[in-house]
């Protein structure tokens, strides 16, 4: 977990920057500008229940193959925001979102994109293990076969490495038409993450994912990020703080502001959010005086 | 935004009004007095039911025999023959109705699921309710005027569409709430890797909610299979129906079994109620034997798919 070094070795690289969404209104501000090259970028993202705006221009971000941690209290809109980047929020009756998300400098939110494809480029982990009611193997084959690999060959070896990038395939190698609900919770966790990466996405978006899970298999899912971001990038929303100081290189910190909508209030590289935050919020916040 | 937290310069003194404590005696009498009056309610609600029971297999028991589920009926005063025409007309019935009512039945389930506030969810939920307080005897009239009229004759079909409407609202309400049960983050799980709701709906929530459904299905399929009101308007009774005899017939399979379901059919309820007005001993015996049977199918089928669902969940539950 050496952030300083991993980040000194890219310093030079320079981000670009790029509007691409027809809707982007070029005078909000520009994202905080990291020094590593952007795999999603928000600009000017807000999220609207019916009326209520659940977040307010939110820029920012995501360098690739890092892991970055959304942190802030109860309801700020985390999970939302989340949720708006792989458009799971298409799914809320009566929620809409402005500004755009890009991946790849392509708006996700443009008209005429295939949200099935930004799904499959964009996976997504829950906070709750929700294995489907079905094998363990069927649980991993069902993306892929989604996507309409039959062959039960090439489907046995996405399964294979998919459980293996995700430390588990030794331990249900010889029960994979065993039901995915009879495992411990730490392994359903794996397993969803094996389901995510068996459909070959880019971006790996987790809504605390360990929440639920006791400390070991926290601890082994916290060891399985530093495995996976070096393929893929990671946003990881997260209550406990020490886990985003010990399992990411970039931190964003979001408050609601007096309209009770999320807000970015500080984002930068992880050492520096928790060591030297800008913004007296965070501080508060990152010190443990509340929240 | 500030963060503060307001502490009050002066705290009120602390405050002593509970000096004394009745003790747990009085309690204890009450708990117990009202733990004997919730057995005492239990036993008296389950009363009917073992003595139904009871009283149905001892009366019932003493009539049974191996003919009466191989033989047809013998005409009144005549010793000896079987209700296997009212077997095979319920078996068949029941299965017909479950056929008639499962398919729409699931998707209408599904559709006040998923969307439960529209118009049309509304509605559903609705009618589901009123027809569910619809008296059977009336859904009998409604089949007689939409299939028997019309096709000039009574028939096994137009008293499997009755049954069937009768046990829809228990099919759609049942698994609607089962579908409902069904956390939505499994459904968000398959949706967030781009599967198509459909699909989830089908490998998905359709799995995880299995067990309710069969049992919601199974007990509208029992409820059936005991009616007997909506059956004298639809398919009337026949004492002389037997599918073993059918399908021997030479008939094509597709053509024996139109004709199966095209005639008049009898029911063990319907059987029941017509035994007992006959001023004959036989055939009062026999119509607790067929009580006999009736209850016994009915709790088989209960039992098997218990344990089917037993089974079940404990492969998933692993």
């Amino acid at each position: 977990m050496n952030i300083a070094t991993n980040l000194s070795t890219t310093q030079s690289i320079s981000a670009p920057q790029t509007q691409t969404g027809a809707q982007v209104n070029l005078a909000v501000p520009k994202a905080q500008v990291t020094a590593l090259p952007a795999k999603m970028e928000l600009q000017a993202l807000s999220v609207f229940y019916n009326t209520f705006q659940a977040i307010a221009e939110i820029t920012l971000t995501i360098p690739a193959n890092q892991i970055t941690a959304i942190i802030g209290p109860s309801g700020c809109g985390k999970s939302t925001l989340l949720r708006a980047l792989n458009r799971m929020t298409d799914l809320t009756p009566n929620a809409h979102v402005e500004g755009a998300v890009t991946l790849d400098r392509e708006n996700i939110y443009a008209p005429g994109v295939d949200v099935v494809d930004i799904r499959r480029r964009i996976g997504m982990v829950f906070q709750r293990p929700n294995p489907f009611p079905m094998s363990i193997y069927e649980n991993v084959a069902y993306g892929p076969r989604l996507y309409g690999i039959r062959q039960r060959k090439v489907l046995d070896e996405i399964v294979e490495s998919s459980l293996q990038r995700v430390v588990l395939w030794d331990e249900v190698k010889d029960k994979l038409g065993q039901s995915g609900m009879a495992l411990s919770g730490g392994q359903q966790q794996r397993l969803c993450i094996a389901r995510a990466l068996a459909v070959e996405p880019d971006v790996i978006l987790m809504d605390e994912p360990a929440s639920a899970l006791d400390p070991i298999a926290t601890l082994k899912i916290e060891e399985l990020m530093q495995i996976l971001k070096n393929t893929y990038t990671i946003v990881i929303v997260t209550h406990n703080m020490q886990q985003a100081a010990r399992v990411s290189a970039y931190t964003a910190f979001m408050m609601i502001n007096q309209n009770r909508a999320g807000t970015l209030v500080e984002f930068g590289q992880t050492s520096q959010i928790f060591t030297n935050p800008r913004n007296k919020q965070t501080e508060a916040y990152v010190t443990g005086r509340f929240g | 935004m500030e963060i503060t937290v307001d502490t009050p310069a002066i705290l009120p003194a602390r405050p002593h009004y509970i000096t004394t404590h009745k003790g747990y005696g009085r309690r204890k009498t009450t708990n117990g007095v009202m733990l004997s009056l919730t057995g005492l309610a239990t036993l008296l609600a389950l009363a009917p039911l073992f003595w139904i029971i009871g009283y149905v297999l001892y009366k019932g028991g003493q009539s049974i025999n191996l003919a009466l589920f191989t033989q047809l009926p013998r005409p009144v005063g005549m010793a000896g023959g079987g209700v296997l025409h009212a077997i095979e007309g319920t078996l068949l019935l029941t299965l017909l109705s479950g056929l008639i009512a499962l398919p729409p039945g699931l998707l209408a389930a599904f559709y006040a699921a998923y969307h439960p506030n529209t118009p049309l969810g509304v509605a559903l939920r609705f009618g589901t309710d009123v027809l569910a307080g619809v008296p059977s005897i009336v859904i009998g009239i409604f089949g007689y005027a939409l299939l028997v009229k019309p096709a000039g004759h009574y028939s096994a079909l137009a008293g499997a569409v009755a049954l069937a409407i009768l046990m829809m609202p228990t099919i759609i309400r049942t698994t609607e709430e089962m579908i409902r049960l069904v956390p939505g983050n499994l459904r968000e799980g398959s949706l967030a890797l781009g599967a198509p709701e459909w699909k989830t709906a089908l490998r998905v929530t359709l799995p995880a909610a299995l067990n309710g459904i069969v049992t919601g299905f199974l007990l509208g399929m029992a409820r059936a299979a005991g009616e007997t009101a909506p059956l004298l308007f639809t398919a009337l009774g026949n004492d002389r129906f037997e599918i073993g005899r059918m399908l021997r017939s030479g008939q094509s399979l597709p053509v024996a079994l139109w004709k199966l379901i095209e005639q008049p059919v009898d029911s063990l309820p319907l059987t029941l109620y017509k035994y007992t007005q006959q001023p004959s001993a036989e055939r009062i015996n026999q119509s607790w034997a067929v009580a006999f049977v009736l209850l016994a199918i009915v709790l088989l089928a209960n039992i098997a798919a218990r344990l089917w669902v037993q089974a079940r969940s404990a492969k998933l539950r692993g």
